[in-house]
């Protein structure tokens, strides 16, 4: 198709031809096309069909208002062409279509309208209920637009960014520029967000001349440039916003140009204020047939011809109601459209000016006139207009019906933030009344229409944002409001809605094919209320967030029920107000993990590594997944483990040991020096959330350990349980700065001794207690001896840059003793056979210190009562509880999972941990179960998932499975 | 949460660095013998109150520090203490 290129508002490039995929063919675009402009320069004119009739579809918004143009492009289902910039080699299907767009086979469905009343959905399809599965399938398949493919991957970047800002300005229009610039000008940092790839906003591609007798083209790129140029302002284009939440935060979302590393991008921006200029989008007439292909909004053909250079149609009727109506009839008459009539359903009120336009080029007027039917199948060919009262009507040839009743502000950015609208009388608008504080609406939205009041109310919205900034400058602001009341005020806007007709096709919403008639069918059930309308007839539910419907649903309610339109409000919006890929709101995925200072140590070693909290840690050594060898490694010789991961806190001050007692539930007051002390932390219900060790350094002075998962909630934990005290101590989160081994084994203290020269004989250093001493090189190192794995062990503290250096060491000191690494993996069956709970793994949310049978550790007379004290006091009378118990399983050939279910007629209890152990031959493992079965020697019965019915059983054992005096530990 | 909340020793920072600990119900009354009643009400109640609301919170990405803040839970923002405005 042959486009205008000698126009000054193109924002095409005629030189740079773009090719695309269509049919199986290859077509060409231009650089600057969006999907759909470029498709209607290749003469499309239906672009798919709707969703519940599949009546043909195309261009009307041009700003994706509707789901009319939704195709699938590169894979992607229910892309919006209107919107998205044509790039090179862009695969484009129709979607919704059995055949093609223009010839559907389903659009059949169009004729069955009288079948599907608004609220079928929920009434007739539910007798008789054996019909139900097969409707559902049918009705599955035809219901949706775009088709997902399963196996569609999306290995584009998705990314995100989070600028702050003094001023935000949603909108880069005239207004927005302006409100942008006198921010500027007052030292602020500004971002402006533009959804369209340019700034210009609706003065961008018309030729009317503005208050400074420059074509506004001009003017607007005159203030583009005044922008750009400045440091402070930053422009995003591209940029819908899509979310405004509490204190000016500010979600939008971006589309990559070419030559962005983005293909889409979250932008979250908290401002100090925020300017609101987006402009005013047109209210679609409603007549009969009025979504058909070749009726279009005013601003829809305009642009066609002035930004992209393709005329619109070939023979035109205009049905409008606002100047801009009668403005574009002319303009495109001059750029070679022939216009056949311009009706306009005000009678009077139009520009002198327009209206002499009109006459000279001999166009037929008819004020007092609006649409009533586009005739024509699949595409409009005629048109039946007729005056206001429906008595008189005329009929035209035409290929192209612009038609609009007028225009209504884009009020959804006030409307996410729960601002008040009130119907106005004069513009026919919903003008703000009440908006949060340091939000300031801007331009069009106040029903301005004089270029020069447009941009004067933005540079009065810019400085009021700057005062809200904290900005002194009263002077301008006064002068400001005193420029914008010497400048034509909000002008009078048509009101009209319908046409006098039936309205059984009188679209009102085109995404879900709600007709007029559909609307009344809703008020007769009795939903009265434009919020009820919506939800029952589904107007405005679609994915064009209720563009279309918009403030037209409200008024045509008020009309229908003969209501005045001042109790009316626009409906409920929320987030996000344009359809936003999935993909986009997940962003990139950032695998990040922390690492203990010898993880490159262990890779070398042979270490498998899994995910442990925020931390990699190797689960075991062995190359074939049988970690026996390891565990008897660990029980014969001797074995290493990283545990830098623990948790390691230091507490000092005067009351420390307040704090400690308040978390503990054992008795911190006396703690011997040398000795370590064992305790757990619980909830105020009781239930366990950590256990650790605590040892003295000095006076006021203390150290402790929690486990891995609990390390970065334990300084919250504690402050939060003293936050009513004006107790005197201090956390310090070590972690991070002390690395740990575990030695264990019964030949763990000769490796020992052949690092250090320190005495760390039975006597010297006997269990549960702790040593500081040097190992060769002089570096410092604190040993403790714990039992967890029920050997001989020393776990062993040292400064975290010398952890490469002190496992060296031991590894090549121990060669002779047989040493070797072990993992997590290991740990976990060698602490199982051992009794020790692991906690998450034995325990769940639920799981108190009693059921665990760790009551000794609870100390109930010491003064200062510990955080879960009362909640056991009440749990110890309850003996249905569940309990901790050794279980062992019948048959040695099959492991249940950890985590399966026990149960006798309804589950009562689940098992832990459970592992075939070599040391003693068996499947054995830690389970819990309700009290009155926790009897030694009591059958229990475990069911597996997908076990078909087929249970599998074992006997409550007594624990520890192994070593059960503890002698072991204390060697 | 969207909303900005002010720190004492920060100052007004973004919501998402802040952890909430729940509606302040006072200490808890240790070392007295509560019935389960008693103890439930301390514990889990919560009076949902619509409108301002006292609570804590724990500054996660920052000091560290638990506070208390006003909110009004209609709107959802922090509101400046009624005590002061007097």
């Amino acid at each position: 198709m042959k486009r205008l290129t000698n126009l000054p508002t193109l924002r095409v490039n005629p030189q740079s031809p773009i090719p695309f995929h269509y049919k199986n063919e290859t077509w060409f675009g231009l650089d600057g096309d969006s999907l759909a402009t470029a498709l209607f320069a290749n003469k499309v004119r239906i672009f798919a069909r709707s969703l519940k009739y599949h009546r043909p579809r195309g261009l009307y918004s041009l700003d994706g208002e509707c789901s009319n143009t939704m195709m699938e492009v590169d894979g992607i289902p229910n892309v919006r062409t209107e919107t998205t910039l044509l790039k090179e080699r862009n695969t484009i299907r129709e979607q919704n279509v059995k055949g093609s767009a223009t010839h559907d086979f389903l659009g059949v469905m169009d004729r069955l309208d009288w079948c599907m009343p608004a609220g079928f959905y929920y009434k007739c399809m539910h007798k008789p209920a054996k019909v139900w599965p097969l409707a559902m399938k049918v009705v599955r398949r035809a219901a949706g637009l775009g088709r997902l493919d399963p196996e569609l991957e999306l290995t584009a970047t998705y990314d995100e960014l989070y600028p702050g800002t003094d001023v935000c300005v949603i909108g880069g229009g005239p207004a927005g520029m302006c409100a942008a610039l006198e921010a500027a000008d007052q030292g602020l940092r500004v971002i402006i967000l533009e959804a369209r790839p340019w700034l210009g906003g609706f003065f961008d591609y018309r030729a009317a001349v503005s208050a400074q007798d420059q074509p506004l083209y001009q003017r607007s790129k005159d203030l583009a440039a005044k922008v750009q140029e400045k440091d402070n302002i930053r422009v995003f284009l591209q940029t819908s916003m899509v979310g405004a939440y509490a204190d000016n935060l500010i979600t939008a979302f971006q589309e990559g140009g070419p030559g962005d590393c983005f293909e889409q991008r979250y932008i979250e921006i908290r401002a100090k204020s925020v300017v609101v200029a987006t402009g005013c989008r047109e209210r679609p007439l409603l007549f009969e047939n009025n979504e058909r292909p070749g009726v279009m909004q005013i601003g829809c053909a305009h642009r066609l011809a002035r930004t992209y250079g393709l005329l619109p149609g070939e023979q035109a009727v205009f049905s409008v109601g606002h100047d801009l109506g009668l403005e574009a009839a002319v303009d495109l008459f001059d750029l070679g459209l022939d216009v056949q009539a311009v009706a306009d359903c005000r009678d009077e009120g139009q520009d002198a000016n327009l209206v002499q336009a009109l006459q000279d080029r001999k166009i037929t007027f008819y004020p007092g006139w609006v649409a009533q039917e586009a005739l024509g199948r699949p595409t409009v060919n005629r048109v039946r207009i007729s005056s206001i009262d429906g008595t008189v009507t005329r009929e035209f040839f035409c290929d192209l019906l612009v038609a609009s009743a007028g225009l209504t502000p884009v009020t959804e950015p006030l409307g996410l933030v729960r601002s008040r609208f009130e119907f106005d009388q004069h513009t026919g608008y919903f003008l703000p009344v009440d908006y949060p504080t340091g939000m300031f609406p801007a331009g069009r939205i106040w029903g301005l229409n004089n270029s020069g009041s447009i941009e004067a109310s933005g540079r009065l919205a810019g400085l009021h944002a700057a005062a809200a900034c904290g900005v002194e400058c009263n002077q301008e602001l006064r002068a400001a409001e005193q420029a914008m009341h010497s400048l034509p005020g909000a002008q009078a806007g048509s009101k009209v809605v319908t046409a006098p007709v039936s309205g059984r096709k009188s679209f009102i919403c085109f995404d879900e094919d709600v007709s007029v008639k559909n609307i009344k069918q809703a008020l007769a059930q009795g939903f009265d209320v434009p919020e009820l309308i919506k939800r029952f007839s589904s107007a405005g539910t679609g994915p064009g967030q209720g563009g279309i419907p918009g403030h037209n649903l409200p008024f045509l309610v008020a009309k229908l029920k003969a209501e005045p339109f001042a109790q009316l409000r626009p409906t409920t919006v929320r987030p996000p107000l344009v359809p936003v890929l999935m993909a986009t709101y997940a962003g990139t995925t950032h695998e990040m993990t922390k690492r203990t200072p010898i993880h490159d140590i262990q890779v070398r070693e042979g270490g498998v590594f899994r995910r442990a909290g925020v931390w990699m840690r190797a689960r075991y050594f062995s190359p074939d997944l049988d970690v026996g060898p390891e565990v008897e490694n660990v029980r014969t010789n001797v074995g290493m483990l990283d545990a830098s991961t623990l948790g390691n806190f230091r507490i000092h001050g005067p009351d420390a040991h307040k704090a400690l007692q308040r978390v503990y539930v054992g008795d911190m007051s006396r703690i011997l020096p040398g000795r370590i002390k064992y305790s757990a932390m619980c909830n105020h219900d009781g239930c366990v959330i950590d256990d650790g060790v605590i040892w003295q350094v000095g006076e006021n002075d203390y150290m402790f350990t929690t486990s891995t998962g609990r390390a970065g909630a334990t300084i919250e934990w504690i402050r939060y349980h003293t936050r009513y005290e004006d107790w005197e101590f201090h956390l310090v989160n070590l972690t991070d700065g002390i690395g740990v081994i575990n030695l264990a084994g019964p030949k763990a203290r000769e490796a020992l001794e052949k690092v250090s020269e320190a005495d760390v004989s039975n006597q010297a250093f006997p269990f549960a207690h702790w040593r500081d001493f040097t190992v060769t090189g002089g570096v410092p190192v604190r040993a403790m001896r714990l039992g967890f794995v029920g050997e001989l062990s020393y776990e062993l503290h040292v400064a975290a840059s010398f952890m490469p250096a002190v496992w060296e060491m031991l590894a090549q000191a121990g060669r002779e003793m047989g040493i070797k690494p072990y993992g997590v993996e290991v740990q976990n069956v060698l602490r199982m056979e051992k009794g020790h709970v692991i906690l998450g793994q034995e325990s769940e949310q639920r799981t108190n210190l009693l059921d665990l049978g760790l009551g000794l550790l609870w100390s109930r007379d010491k003064e200062i009562t510990p955080v879960g004290a009362d909640a056991l006091k009440q749990a110890e009378k309850d003996q249905n509880r569940l309990k901790l118990v050794g279980i062992q399983m019948e048959k040695n050939d099959h492991i249940p999972g950890d985590g399966c279910v026990i149960v006798d007629d309804r589950v009562i209890g689940y098992i832990g941990t459970i592992r075939q152990s070599r040391t003693l031959g068996a499947v054995v493992g830690m389970a819990l179960v309700e009290g009155p079965y926790a009897r030694e020697g009591n059958r229990l019965a475990v069911y597996e998932n997908e076990c078909q019915g087929e249970l599998q059983y074992g006997a409550v054992t007594k624990m520890p499975f192994y070593d059960p005096t503890g002698e072991r530990m204390k060697l | 949460m969207a909303f900005m909340i002010t720190c004492p020793i920060c100052g007004r920072r973004n919501g998402y660095e802040f952890r909430y600990g729940g509606e302040d119900k006072g200490p808890y009354p240790w070392g007295q013998e509560l019935s389960p009643r008693q103890w439930v009400d301390h514990v889990h109640m919560n009076s949902c109150t619509t409108g301002m609301q006292k609570e804590w919170w724990y500054h996660r990405d920052g000091c560290g520090t638990w506070f208390t803040i006003f909110r009004d839970t209609v709107t959802n923002v922090e509101v400046e203490n009624p005590e002061a405005q007097k």
